[in-house]
């Protein structure tokens, strides 16, 4: 990202730079993401964005544009050692950014539900999520509460 | 066209082929004849009619239209001569009819793939014949297959005295001797040989040359372009090229090229006058600024100042116009063109936030001018910007990149006007910014709502954007 007249970014080294990554650095996402499900990024199809400190990856979340052109947002992460500083919601709030010209859709986990209406999402009926995203809770058979999961929905804009 | 195999060239003429079928249909019926005659075993009756179907085949492939009722005749007197001659035995007839009507299908079968084969050679000949441009094509052995109108017309010879020359006679028109054309480098394996700056596209070699043999003596410049002809096994049969005359777009090109040196040297002229009368107005501004001290004069300095600024920009843009198009188009990374583009404005208070990394598209190498206009505009402070976010979406037709702010936006009765060229256009720098996208084919328009903002959308083409 090319920030200008961001000092709070620039002038602090000990806070985060906050930028999406290139495709050559989908492996060190994935490598973080090994504690969380293990999800693995695909430069073809995702938008991996990240906070870094000291060249390190503190947080992490992922804007997945399936092949119905629907829009997933999912693998925010930020490993144990690195919560309660508010990394995560910096790279969210890059990702709405950056991804604000389409519709993004997510399962939430219900705890955090909080956090993501920070940021413009709000709940919506399972049924109303496109079927390439729903796929991933067909297990739970609508069983949301069960699932600890709350599918949201963010309109398209900044 | 010919086909060039021996067999073919054996029997081209009308004579030697009903002589061939002649002498294969006597031979045929009349060992059937003596076989009967001379009393055939009897597990050969009724003898067989594959030997008639030889002449029949020939018959049917080289005379289509007749091929039929040849079949029918010899299929007839061979059933009769062998019902006939044949010992009298209970069904012997129903043996001799289907061998009959296998003549006859095999005629027919023939002869109509053969009026197919013509109907497609005449099609191929027809097209070759009416191509606008001077088309000749070559066989393996270098003699001319095809020689169409447009050819004819450029170089005075007739298709009929052509047909079948080779030698490279018929370089002659073109190089006033006798020497191999593009189409010759072809089938020796190496077009580049002899031609300037030969060029592949395709399967097709193109080159430009001047001879001064055509248009009566006056010369021409011609373009040539010429392919290998393949045979099904994919083996060169051949090579057939097109000669294009554009003297004119040569010419054009130089009087255009002419013209445009010359308006860039007349404005190079007045760029430099003008930057050297702006540097004497922005010092004697400077010592306005030292010599006065009344708020009101001090007031008018500055709009003087602002106007000066106005007429630098001017300049710039002028001088960036002149550029546009002279470097061949380029994959950008637009992230780093946007940096580049930024690094040169100073924004104030006004945040950037550019969300394009990955993003690369194929445009003129002046892509940064682009933004740097755009972010000018949105920089100017009767815009009220505080925010401006540029980022891209990924559509069916291809990509746009958007460049958005929440200032206060294009009142909707400006917006059609906002990338042609007019004084004011022209002053916002949209109209270069439009230029330069529209040499690859991008387009720019803007989409954003009066009150909330400017936004503006950079439609890249699916050939012209990837992610990296």
């Amino acid at each position: 990202m090319t920030t200008i007249a961001l000092p709070e970014i620039e002038a602090d080294e000990v806070r985060p730079k906050v930028r999406e990554l290139t495709s050559a650095e989908f492996p060190a996402a994935n490598e973080v993401w090994r504690d969380y499900h293990g999800v693995i990024g695909d430069p073809g199809w995702d938008r991996v964005f990240a906070a870094f400190l000291s060249g390190r990856i503190v947080s992490l979340a992922r804007c997945r544009r399936h092949p119905d052109g629907s829009m997933e947002v999912d693998g925010v992460f930020t490993p144990g050692a690195f919560r309660g500083r508010g990394y995560a919601h910096m790279v969210m709030n890059a990702l709405v950014v950056a991804c604000h010209n389409d519709d993004l859709y997510m399962y939430a986990v219900e705890s955090l539900a909080g956090f993501y209406a920070e940021f413009g999402f709000i709940s919506i009926p399972e049924r109303d999520l496109p079927p390439p995203i729903r796929e991933r809770y067909v297990w739970a058979a609508g069983n949301m509460e069960g699932a600890e999961v709350r599918p949201m929905f963010r309109r398209a804009g900044l | 066209m010919n086909s060039g195999t021996p067999l073919a060239m054996s029997f081209s003429s009308t004579r030697n082929r009903i002589a061939l079928i002649a002498g294969l249909t006597v031979l045929a019926l009349g060992g059937n004849l003596l076989g009967l005659v001379l009393g055939a075993p009897e597990g050969l009756l009724p003898l067989p009619a594959l030997p008639l179907s030889i002449p029949i085949i020939l018959a049917s492939y080289w005379y289509p239209r007749r091929g039929i009722l040849f079949s029918v005749c010899l299929a007839a007197i061979y059933a009769v001569t062998v019902f006939l001659l044949s010992p009298s035995a209970p069904l012997f007839a129903l043996t001799i009819l289907p061998r009959a009507i296998f003549l006859v299908l095999v005629g027919g079968v023939v002869a109509l793939l053969a009026t197919r084969l013509r109907e497609s050679e005449q099609q191929m000949n027809q097209i070759i014949e009416f191509l606008p441009d001077a088309t000749f094509a070559i066989d393996r052995e270098g003699k001319v297959i095809a020689w169409n109108r447009a050819i004819e017309e450029m170089t005075g010879l007739q298709k009929d005295t052509m047909l079948g020359r080779g030698d490279y006679e018929y370089a002659v028109p073109f190089y006033d001797e006798r020497r191999p054309l593009l189409a010759d480098r072809i089938l020796q394996g190496d077009p580049e040989a002899g031609y300037p700056s030969v060029r592949r596209e395709g399967g097709v070699f193109i080159s430009e040359i001047h001879t001064p043999h055509l248009r009566s003596g006056r010369g021409s410049h011609i373009r040539l372009a010429a392919t290998a002809l393949l045979d099904r096994n994919g083996k060169v049969a051949g090579a057939i090229e097109s000669i294009r005359d554009v003297s004119d777009e040569v010419m054009m090109e130089a009087a255009l090229q002419n013209a445009s040196r010359q308006l860039n040297t007349l404005s190079g002229i007045l760029r430099t006058d003008l930057a050297n009368r702006l540097a004497v107005l922005y010092g004697h501004l400077s010592v306005g600024v030292m010599k006065f001290d009344d708020p009101e004069v001090l007031s008018f300095i500055d709009d003087l100042h602002e106007a000066a600024n106005g007429i630098r920009r001017q300049i710039e843009i002028s001088r960036e116009f002149r550029d546009i198009g002279t470097s061949p188009p380029a994959w950008i990374p637009v992230q780093e063109t946007i940096r580049n583009a930024a690094a040169g404005l100073s924004f104030g208070p006004v945040s950037l936030q550019a969300w394009t990394e990955r993003l690369e598209v194929f445009a003129d190498p002046h892509l940064a001018t682009v933004f740097t206009h755009l972010f000018e505009n949105a920089l100017d402070p009767a815009t009220g910007v505080t925010r401006i976010v540029v980022t891209y979406q990924l559509r069916p037709d291809g990509c746009a990149i958007i460049v958005e702010d929440d200032g206060t936006g294009i009142p909707n009765e400006e917006k059609e006007k906002l990338f042609v060229q007019n004084a004011e256009g022209y002053g916002h720098g949209l109209f270069l910014a439009h230029e330069i996208l529209a040499i690859t084919g991008i387009a720019i328009r803007e989409t954003g709502t009066f009150g909330t903002g400017a936004r503006f959308e950079i439609l890249v083409p699916s050939e012209g954007c990837r992610i990296v």
